[in-house]
């Protein structure tokens, strides 16, 4: 990312020339221009200007019982900003490069409408947080390529209307009202179906990893309206009339609704030479997939926005961006760059740990994720050696153990990483015991799947103690110490074995090298995985080549 | 001192209070039917008084303020039968204090008026009888037109009031009682039904200064439930300021000319041609008396002035139509159901009905003012227009004062260069209003609800509306009687505005002592 950071920097200002017109084979004719406003509820536990919790916080209540008297715009009440949601909303800007705006205020946007008890949402439509970032998106073919971000809006979501046809009535649930929400625009600098998915696909990661949101578009916690305009190819970009499609709610419904509009538009634009895209705002049919008219440009109402009067300025000190800046969680791409630089993992490691951490919990407020977040628990497993001198466990190893082993066990019991309860101390110390072949790795496998399915926090060593899976040699053991009375215990299994097989040593002693790895394997079964399987080999070996056989 | 005798003391102050509170409530019995100031009374309470430093006074609360257990209507017909599940700051801070809170009192809808004419409850009447004897309705003026008569008719020591553009300080000056609008930001305006939020002021009526400075100090705190409630450092540099210049007021003052060393501005704007001829008269006496006492006279020119009453009428309205929006009806208040067979698939529908029924005439025409001028056509014109307008008249105040207005320079880095500018005050005085309390017309008696009023009623905010617009403390205190009855008027009181810089309440406050009493 750094690399090509300031060559395309450097090309921002003049983005849409830097994208160069490529003929999209769909439509050969058509330079296809989109722009992306996205909805995204901040993950914080308190709506923004209230003490009320936010919904999701308390998941499966009823509704209309997180209100407060200001959430419900009782006479008398008024707006207190929660800073909390400033801080995520700066979380996200200094996330996507935007410049903060040190002043930046909240206006009324008026309409009467019955998710909208106090007939006026407070947005920030004349002075927005921040302005102008920038968020890199992977086209298809694998090129990054700079999406400008307009800028970045805190305002309040609306209550939850449910219309019941029976009935007649619209059930209202104040509970969502006034929970915070980040408007993030972009300009229309995407060119393609698949580049808006990209970049609505990379900004939910970015949100899901910097704490700010937890992006669900199923839950509508993320939601999109999409901006589409034709022109022919050689004609202006951007000089076509644009419609906008509300209220989109996956990336599927996104893709599928740009392609519709882009086929209505072209479609219409070829019918007869005068003919000519009306501005108006459509809706999205999520059965038939196509789009459809709300209104007009001339029936656009008037929200006559006003400086909201109580709240004043939102002053932003140096400090405070510069703290939150301090801060900021690793993001995806920054993630990548230093798991394949520092640790240098394979890109197969790198997409696993990435795509566990894509999908994890967002802590609400910004918390830290703790373990919950994979590549937090490999970073403590690689650098808590325990030792406590800096010394660093083997990041190839360590990602074997988490990405096969841990995820493996996990997957057979139809379990995610969010279930995992092996701590990354655990983990760490297992991997240091079959290392130090305290425990072999066939008992670390084991230990694994246990401690999986028995959560519990004692130590490895101890766990492992109890169920007997100790390694039968321990390789510390030194040899000289070992006396008639606690003779090598591998030893006495390899005698007991050669000496149950006689026939199996004979052929063995005859040069059938294949016979050994069955003499080996009931070795392995009657120490129950407690034994190194190299070094069994290596006695069983030395015992059959001894031309004076096994001592009687 | 026995534990006995303790009780026993006790019980006796308890019974003189309680019978002192008896004596308001007699008097609103025998009165308030013909007054109508209040529209709810408290039943009266047999429990011992709590203790505290406003124990025994008893507070009407103007009935755009919340409380607990009684209602809160605007005295519109949009929130009839309201009560509100949470209490006003204000009035929570009184009755931790002690005080005793007697009822609500009538007011102009949601604020909206100059004369407590529109009130769902009923005009009230200005209970002041003129010496001559001659009996004659008039208004008490607006908003707070009830908390300013029930203060003058006696049933009640204090009241509690909202000032949005001059709603405490007219009444007061047609009532002839005082009236107090503090610096914006120091009474928490939570609890508190918006009108204007940006100009919405909680104020104190009182017959004395005294009275109002010990309920003042009761309400004037940081409250973190009001995003405009100045916080506690701005209060303490402002305190530190004020006291600075009270000292050196203090130690500049001769041992027989109790004011001087105080420097008053004379604004000239503040005469205008409207303002009756016996008015200024009194405002002339009362001027030479200060300047008798020591007070230096100063005059000054404020030239944004002029400009004031557009502006305070496009912003205030702007923000009534937003504020307003709320009354849908639908949560709580006023709902008329549409008829059956309406169409109710358009949302205006399901408001339209209830909003025409539940606003009066007064709050309709300004919520549709207000509306035209957030439309974006009209915006930069009319709102952004009124707001430069606003900034300019706090300017010329700034300019104007000796004392920095801590309040508005929060976050700025402007200092004041005092060598820089022209002549400072300390306070400035200037007359209430441009007249006495209007007479009732016989058909406005009958009906609350006539559009007779023009532009002239917005008329009588002329000299209210700029210490609104720049949020500074304005009180205005009847001119004694005594001077009344030497100038040749209609015998109604008259009232003197004392304006000062934010934060110097007190100053204004003792100013305001000096005037009432000249003698």
């Amino acid at each position: 990312m750094s690399g090509f950071g300031s060559v395309a920097k450097r090309l921002l200002h003049d983005a849409r020339s830097y994208r160069l017109a490529k003929n999209d084979q769909r439509w050969p004719e058509w330079q296809v221009v989109v722009g992306v406003e996205t909805h995204a509820q901040i993950k914080s536990r308190r709506k923004l200007f209230s003490h009320s919790l936010t919904s999701e916080y308390s998941a499966h209540i009823l509704p209309n019982t997180n209100v407060s008297v200001f959430d419900a715009a009782f006479p008398g009440t008024l707006p207190k900003l929660n800073p909390v949601c400033v801080d995520l909303a700066l979380r996200t800007a200094l996330a996507l490069q935007c410049r903060v705006q040190p002043q930046s205020s909240f206006d009324r946007k008026h309409y009467f409408y019955s998710d909208l008890p106090s007939g006026y949402q407070i947005t920030q439509q004349y002075a927005p947080l921040a302005k102008d970032g920038v968020l890199y998106i992977r086209q298809p073919v694998g090129d990054w390529v700079p999406i400008r971000i307009k800028q970045i809006q805190l305002e309040q979501d609306t209550a939850k209307s449910t219309y019941a046809p029976k009935t007649r009535a619209s059930h209202i649930d104040l509970n969502r009202a006034g929970t915070a929400l980040m408007e993030i625009v972009t300009e229309a600098d995407l060119r393609s179906p698949e580049e808006a998915a990209s970049y609505v696909r990379t900004l939910q990661s970015l949100l899901r990893a910097i704490g700010s949101s937890d992006g669900n578009m199923e839950d509508g916690s993320l939601r999109c309206d999409i901006n589409v305009s034709l022109n022919r190819f050689g004609m202006p970009t951007g000089s076509g009339t644009r419609c906008e499609i509300k209220n989109l709610n996956s990336v599927k419904f996104i893709t599928a609704a740009i392609n519709y509009e882009i086929r209505r538009q072209a479609a219409l634009l070829t019918s007869s030479p005068e003919a000519q895209v009306e501005q108006e705002t459509r809706g999205f049919d999520e059965t038939t997939f196509e789009t459809f008219r709300l209104r007009s440009k001339e029936d656009a109402p008037d929200y006559r926005y006003m400086p909201d009067p109580n709240l004043g300025i939102l002053r932003l000190s140096d400090e405070r961006v510069q703290h939150i800046r301090a801060t900021l969680p690793e993001l995806p791409w920054t993630a990548r760059e230093r798991l394949k630089d520092a640790y240098a993992l394979s890109d197969r490691d790198v997409d696993v740990l990435l795509n566990i951490d894509n999908g994890r919990d967002v802590r609400y407020d910004g918390e830290d994720p703790g373990e919950s977040s994979a590549i937090k628990y490999f970073d403590r497993i690689v650098k808590n050696a325990g030792d406590g001198n800096g010394k660093r466990r083997d990041p190839k190893l360590v990602a074997n153990w988490v990405t096969h082993e841990l995820l493996g066990q996990l997957a057979s019991q139809n379990k995610t990483f969010r279930e995992n309860t092996v701590s990354s101390a655990q983990l760490g110390e297992l991997i240091d015991m079959v290392q130090s072949k305290v425990i072999t790795g066939t008992a670390g496998k084991q230990l694994t799947r246990y401690m999986l399915s028995k959560p519990a926090s004692d130590s490895v060593f101890q766990i492992a103690k109890e169920l007997d899976l100790l390694a039968l040699i321990p390789s510390t053991a030194p040899a000289s110490t070992s006396s008639e009375s606690d003779k090598d215990p591998l030893i006495t299994l390899c005698e007991d074995a050669i000496l149950a097989l006689p026939s199996e040593v004979k052929a063995a002693r005859s040069g059938n090298k294949g016979v050994l790895n069955k003499i080996i394997g009931v070795v392995i079964k009657q120490s129950r995985g407690r034994l190194d399987a190299r070094r069994v080999r290596e006695v069983v070996e030395r015992m059959v080549s001894d031309e004076s056989g096994p001592p009687s | 001192m026995g534990a006995r005798l303790v009780s026993r003391r006790l019980a006796i102050t308890t019974r003189r209070l309680n019978t002192a509170a008896n004596q308001w409530r007699q008097a609103i019995a025998e009165k308030n039917p013909s007054i109508n100031a209040l529209v709810y009374t408290t039943p009266a309470s047999d429990a011992i008084s709590s203790a505290g430093p406003l124990s025994g006074v008893t507070v009407a609360i103007k009935d755009n303020i919340a409380t607990l257990g009684s209602p809160t209507t605007c005295s519109s017909v949009m929130l009839e039968g309201f009560t509100s599940p949470f209490e006003a700051t204000a009035v929570k801070l009184l009755r931790e204090a002690g005080a005793d809170i007697i009822g609500k009192a009538n007011c102009d809808e949601f604020g909206m008026g100059s004369l407590n004419k529109y009130s769902n409850h009923g005009i009230t009447i200005n209970p002041y009888q003129p010496p001559s004897g001659k009996s004659e309705k008039r208004y008490p003026g607006g908003s707070s037109g009830g908390s300013a008569a029930a203060v003058a008719a006696g049933m009640c020591q204090v009241a509690l009031g909202t000032d949005t553009g001059g709603s405490i300080r007219l009444p007061a000056s047609y009532c002839g009682i005082t009236g107090l609008k503090p610096s914006y930001g120091l009474v928490s305006r939570w609890g508190v039904v918006s009108y204007a939020d940006s100009f919405d002021c909680v104020g104190v009526l009182a017959s004395t200064v005294p009275d109002i400075r010990r309920v003042f100090g009761t309400i004037s705190a940081y409250d973190t439930r009001d995003p405009t409630s100045a916080i506690p450092e701005v209060r303490e540099r402002s305190l530190e300021a004020l006291n600075v210049r009270l000292s050196r007021w203090d130690s500049e003052r001769g041992s027989e000319k109790s004011l001087q060393g105080l420097r008053v501005g004379i604004p000239q704007e503040f005469f205008p041609a409207e303002l009756s001829p016996f008015v200024v008269k009194l405002v002339r006496r009362v001027l030479k008396s200060l300047k008798d006492q020591g007070a230096t006279l100063i005059p000054v020119s404020l030239p944004s002035t002029s400009y004031a009453l557009s502006s305070y009428y496009v912003l205030a309205s702007a923000e009534a139509s937003s504020n307003l929006a709320r009354y849908d009806g639908i949560q709580y208040g006023c709902h008329v159901r549409p008829p059956p067979g309406s169409d109710l698939t358009k949302i205006s529908r399901n408001y339209a009905l209830s909003r025409s029924k539940g606003f009066g005439p007064e709050v309709r025409k300004r919520i549709l003012l207000g509306t035209y001028a957030l439309t974006a056509g009209a915006f930069d014109n009319y709102f952004l227009q009124a707001q430069r307008i606003r900034q300019l008249v706090r300017n010329d105040f700034d300019r104007i004062f000796s004392m920095r207005n801590y309040y508005l320079t929060e976050g700025s880095s402007s200092t004041k260069t005092e060598e820089s500018l022209g002549p400072q005050v300390d306070v400035l005085i200037h007359p209430s209003a441009i007249r006495t309390a209007p007479p009732i017309e016989a058909e406005d008696e009958k009906s609350s609800s006539g559009e007779s009023s023009s532009l002239d009623s917005y008329v009588q905010d002329v000299l209210t509306v700029p210490a609104s617009l720049a949020g500074i403390p304005a009180l205005s205190v009847p001119v004694p009687s005594k001077l009344l009855l030497d100038v040749e008027g209609d015998g109604w009181p008259v009232g003197v505005s004392i304006v000062g810089q934010w934060g110097s309440d007190e100053l204004v406050m003792k100013v305001g002592e000096a005037v009432q009493k000249i003698e």
